[in-house]
Parts: C-alpha cells; sequence; structure tokens
C-alpha cells in the first residue's frame, strides 16, 4: 500500500467524506459491495424485529398488528420450542462428535497412506459437495424398510427390523448419520490440513526418543491440532442451525417431534400455520445464538493471527 | 507423521481402516447411481437386486413430456449462476478493499460480514418472503438471485479479504512507485495472483446455490423452480419414483463433485472461512 493512501485512510473519517473524490480508494472498492449486502441483509434484519414485535397477517396482503412483547413472551414460556432447543443440542452434540471423531480418524489413516492419497482424499471428499436435499433422499431410499439396501443389511445382520425413519430413536440416529456422512469429510480435510502444517521435525525427535505412535498422537498431534479442531467445531455448530434440508426431506421433523430441531420448528410456524410474528420471534434468538458463534469464531481468527 | 506405524499388522490395519473409509463414503453413491439405471421393477425389489440390464428408462423420462427437467435446470444455472457471477464480482472488489484498509471499525465491518454468511436460513427465508411478495420478487428467478447473494456475497468478500490479505502489498507498492494507479495494482498485480481463490470462491458460490433447497422452496414459483425442487416434487403422499429420483440426484450431484474436486487444494481455506490455510 502506498504511504499517502495510507495516510489517507488512516487519517479519513470514513463516514463524513464530502466529496467522493477524496474517498480513499480501499472505501470506494469496499462500498459497492457493502451497499448491495445492506440492501439485502439489513433490510430483513429490521423487518425481522419489526415483525417479532407484531401480529402479521397474510390475508389480503399484509397486515401488521402491533403486539409488543407477545411473541417474546410466549417464545420463553413455550415448552415445545424449549423442547427443540434440546433437541438442536442433541442433534448437534451427536452430529459434531461423531464427525469430529470419525473426521480425525480419516485424516490420520490418509495421512498415513503410502500410496494413492491424492484418490483418497478426492474419493473421500465426495459427499459434501452434494444437495443436502438428495442427501436426504437418498438416505430415505436407503433406510426404507421393504427395499432400502442398508434396512436390509441390518435386518440381514439382525441389528434392526424396524422402520428406521418411523420410530422416535432411530429416526434420530439416521437423520444425524445422514449428516454425518455429508460434513465428515470437511472436518477430515480441515484436519488434513492441520496434520501437514505439524513440524517435522518435533515428531522425528518424539520418534527418535522412543515415543510410540499412540504416544506422538496423544501428546504432540491432538494438540497441535487443537486449534484447527476448535474452527471445525465452530463451522459445523453454525451450520447445525442453518440447514435443515435433510430433515425436511426425510422425516420432516416426525415421527411424533423426535427430529424436530429449531429451525423444522420456525419453517413450520412461518409456513404451515402462518404464524409469522411468532416465527420471527423464535428466528431472532436463532440468530442470536448465531452471533455468539460468530463472536467465538472472530476471536479464534484473531488468535490465530488470521483476522487483521 | 510419516513412518509412524511399524509391523505388518499395523499396516494391515491401516489398510483395512481405508477400506471401510472408502465403503462408508462410496455405497450410497454407487447405490444412487446404479438405481438411476435399474428397470423400474427391480428398484423396489426386497431383497434389493444387485445384477440387473441397465436401461436410460429414467433419464428419458427426465427429459421428455409433462414433467421435462429442463426448466428445472435453466433456473438452477440461471440463479446459481448470476448469484455467482454478482457476488465473486464485488466479492473481489470488497476483499481487497478489506485486506488492504485499516480504518477504525474496521472489525465491526469484518464481523458484521461473516455473521451475515452464518445467519440461520430459516432466520433468512422468514423476513424476505415477506418483502419478496409485497415487492413481486416471489416466483422469479430474480428473487432466488437476491435471496442467494445473501449468503454468497459475504462469503465472497470474506474468502477473497483472506486470499488477498495472504498477498504481500510490496508487490503493488512496487507497481505504484512505477507510476501505476491504485487501480491499476490491483487489477495488474493483486488480482492475476489470486486466481485460484477467485476459482475457489466461484465454484463454492456456484456449490452452495445449486444445492440450495430452503429458500428454493419458499420462493420459487411455477417459473422459477429449480432441480433441487423437481427432485423433492417426486416425492408424493402415494408413491415415490425412485428411478426418476436417483436419476435427477446423479444430475445434481455429478457436476457439483466434479467442480468441487478441481479446486480441492484450496478448498480448506474456503470452507473454514479463511481460518485454516491450506496444505
Amino acid at each position: 500500500m502506498s504511504v499517502t493512501a495510507e495516510a489517507a485512510a488512516a487519517r479519513a473519517p470514513v463516514t463524513h467524506e464530502p466529496t467522493r473524490r477524496r474517498l480513499p480508494f480501499e472505501i470506494k472498492m469496499l462500498a459497492p459491495a457493502l451497499l448491495v449486502l445492506a440492501a439485502v441483509s439489513l433490510f430483513p434484519f429490521f423487518y425481522i424485529i419489526a415483525m417479532s414485535l407484531s401480529q402479521v397477517k397474510l390475508i389480503g396482503g399484509i397486515s401488521f398488528s402491533w403486539a409488543a412483547l407477545d411473541n417474546w413472551s410466549r417464545l420463553f414460556g413455550d415448552g415445545a420450542v424449549w423442547a427443540s432447543w434440546v433437541r438442536s443440542i442433541v442433534y448437534f452434540i451427536a452430529t459434531v462428535g461423531l464427525e469430529l471423531f470419525l473426521g480425525v480418524t480419516i485424516a490420520l489413516a490418509i495421512h498415513e497412506a503410502k500410496r494413492g492419497r491424492n484418490i483418497l482424499i478426492s474419493v473421500v471428499l465426495m459427499p459434501m459437495f452434494m444437495a443436502p436435499v438428495i442427501v436426504g433422499l437418498l438416505g430415505r431410499f436407503l433406510t426404507d424398510s421393504t427395499y432400502g439396501l442398508y434396512a436390509w443389511i441390518l435386518r440381514s445382520l439382525h441389528l434392526y427390523t424396524g422402520d428406521i425413519l418411523g420410530t422416535k430413536t432411530a429416526a434420530f440416529a439416521a437423520v444425524t448419520l445422514m449428516d454425518v456422512w455429508e460434513w465428515t469429510p470437511l472436518i477430515a480435510l480441515i484436519v488434513l490440513a492441520g496434520l501437514a502444517s505439524l513440524p517435522r521435525s518435533v515428531l522425528e525427535a518424539a520418534a527418535v526418543d522412543g515415543a510410540s505412535y499412540w504416544g506422538r498422537l496423544r501428546y504432540i498431534v491432538v494438540p497441535m491440532l487443537g486449534g484447527v479442531l476448535i474452527v471445525a467445531l465452530l463451522i459445523r455448530s453454525m451450520d447445525a442451525l442453518r440447514y435443515f434440508d435433510i430433515i425436511t426431506n426425510t422425516t420432516n421433523g416426525g415421527p411424533a417431534d423426535a427430529t424436530k430441531i429449531v429451525p423444522i420448528r420456525l419453517y413450520e410456524t412461518a409456513f404451515r400455520f402462518f404464524d409469522l410474528g411468532y416465527a420471527a420471534a423464535i428466528g431472532l434468538s436463532m440468530l442470536f445464538v448465531t452471533i455468539l458463534i460468530a463472536n467465538g469464531f472472530m476471536r479464534v481468527m484473531k488468535a490465530r493471527g488470521l483476522a487483521r | 507423521m510419516t513412518s509412524a506405524r511399524g509391523g505388518v499388522g499395523s499396516r494391515i490395519g491401516l489398510k483395512l481402516l481405508l477400506g471401510v473409509i472408502l465403503l462408508w463414503t462410496v455405497v450410497p453413491l454407487v447405490w444412487m447411481v446404479a438405481s438411476s439405471f435399474k428397470p423400474a421393477d427391480e428398484l423396489t425389489a426386497n431383497p434389493p437386486s444387485f445384477s440387473f440390464k441397465p436401461t436410460l428408462d429414467h433419464y428419458n423420462a427426465l427429459f421428455s413430456g409433462g414433467n421435462n427437467i429442463g426448466p428445472y435446470i435453466r433456473n438452477s444455472l440461471l440463479a446459481a449462476g448470476l448469484s455467482t457471477i454478482i457476488a465473486v464480482a464485488l466479492g473481489c472488489l470488497a476483499g481487497y478493499g478489506l485486506a488492504r484498509s485499516h480504518f477504525r471499525g474496521k472489525d465491526h465491518v469484518a464481523f458484521w460480514i461473516i455473521s451475515q454468511r452464518m445467519a440461520p436460513i430459516a432466520a433468512v427465508v422468514l423476513p424476505l418472503f415477506v418483502i419478496f411478495r409485497f415487492t413481486g420478487l416471489l416466483g422469479s428467478v430474480w428473487g432466488l438471485i437476491v435471496a442467494y447473494l445473501t449468503f454468497n456475497l459475504p462469503f465472497a468478500i470474506w474468502i477473497m479479504n483472506a486470499f488477498f490479505a495472504e498477498l504481500h502489498p510490496s508487490l503493488e507498492e512496487a507497481a505504484l512507485v512505477d507510476g501505476a494507479s491504485r487501480w491499476q495494482a490491483f487489477r495488474k498485480i493483486a488480482l492475476p495472483l489470486v486466481l485460484p481463490g477467485i476459482a475457489t470462491t466461484a465454484i463454492l458460490c456456484l456449490v452452495f446455490s445449486w444445492n440450495d433447497y430452503a429458500f428454493a422452496v419458499t420462493f420459487s414459483g411455477p417459473t422459477s423452480q429449480t432441480l433441487p425442487i423437481a427432485a423433492s416434487q417426486l416425492v408424493t403422499q402415494t408413491s415415490i419414483d425412485w428411478g426418476q429420483l436417483t436419476a435427477i440426484g446423479t444430475i445434481v450431484v455429478a457436476p457439483m463433485i466434479f467442480v468441487g474436486l478441481i479446486v480441492r487444494k484450496w478448498l480448506v481455506t474456503g470452507l473454514t472461512l479463511g481460518a485454516v490455510t491450506g496444505e
């Protein structure tokens, strides 16, 4: 960066620059994108706040009637929504727990492989690019109690004979595993990048000193991977609230609400019962949690020296 | 961690583990593709049939008659393609601006951008639905493009920022000393050096929006439905046409796996929003 521009950028009060010509170059570059982003995000954000404070009716156009904090007080007293939060947390712990464990295992195995590493990685990554709706529908096909391949395998091995998506626990396990199948590759990819950046000298020194493979794993590799694992955890935690396509297309929250996590609850409140004001309050509570996660993410970025 | 495990036993153990990993990954995919070529009566056989005479019936059905998926493909390409182009173009400019600036409050701007990318889809869909309803964007491809910008634009700005930040400014400074303008230094020096970053950003934007279901199912009308919607519509109360469904699944998935693997080397930067850098 040129000295003058840097000085100008430091000096210029960004918001109240009188003439457009004197705006710093960086701000001119930022402006178009930020204006578009503000249009597509800030307006809806204030809109959803207004919705959460109103009773919204869609009959004959749209009408708002002021409801003060009605939706909010209802939200805090609504056992069904709390139950969805609990389910979301269980779903998050189950998916992310399994994904971290399997992702680290897969990454370590691929890292050890002598030949064909590139092909292995490419194959393992494939599920990650699939549309979640297709993953859900495919999962439904595989678990169908009459002709599903996986249902048939489980039946043949005498492991499970019931209707997988029609039984509460089995359905929850199935949608969890579908998410795990699709997103474990992301964790494996992140951990592989972490493994590649480990200093070889430390590991070799430990090996020379007689540390076993497991010893090196336990005391050197895993602690050094801590940073990337936290990144993986944060990325997956925001996704757990963000996506709901797999569940929508398999159980749609059922059976008997067993898989009704918060986003499914919101969607149903808004677009099946058209209780838009209340749905807005649920949506804002989700946004609040997301902002907490994003905050954690920024801290990690700073700690890793990546956010400047 | 090379030369880690000595014994023959652990090498065999490793091979077994890799085999299980590959099976776990590949079986659903292979089953989907194989089923799309299976004759209709064998799709719902119990037990599942493993040998069959391949047929193109399901693909032919998808491209002819009443439920021709041609328009769905066009809508998917338009919505995902245009939102990607807009997001990447604006994202390159803004990512560079963000990476090279030091204004007060930069952290807040950065935080705002990243939190937009992370916002739960259900919470974004809701206000947009009401806004689109009275602006006439509901049911049009333009509505989808705007909806996809809500996540693609913050994503593109953020990732391009990460790629530009890795680029040392000394090259651009040298160009400025030689009399280039700031724009020329960006356009001729910085931009060509982050081409892999641009490709990664574009491909990930494309994958995210091509794969979207939640926005499309809420906003699209008869003239703007995308491929994921076509797939979910094959599920009806009474029956599911698994042959056509697995065929659409293959059509939706194959191109994304292909383009995704092209930028494999830079994926980790893109998918961790710049928090982890590649191999």
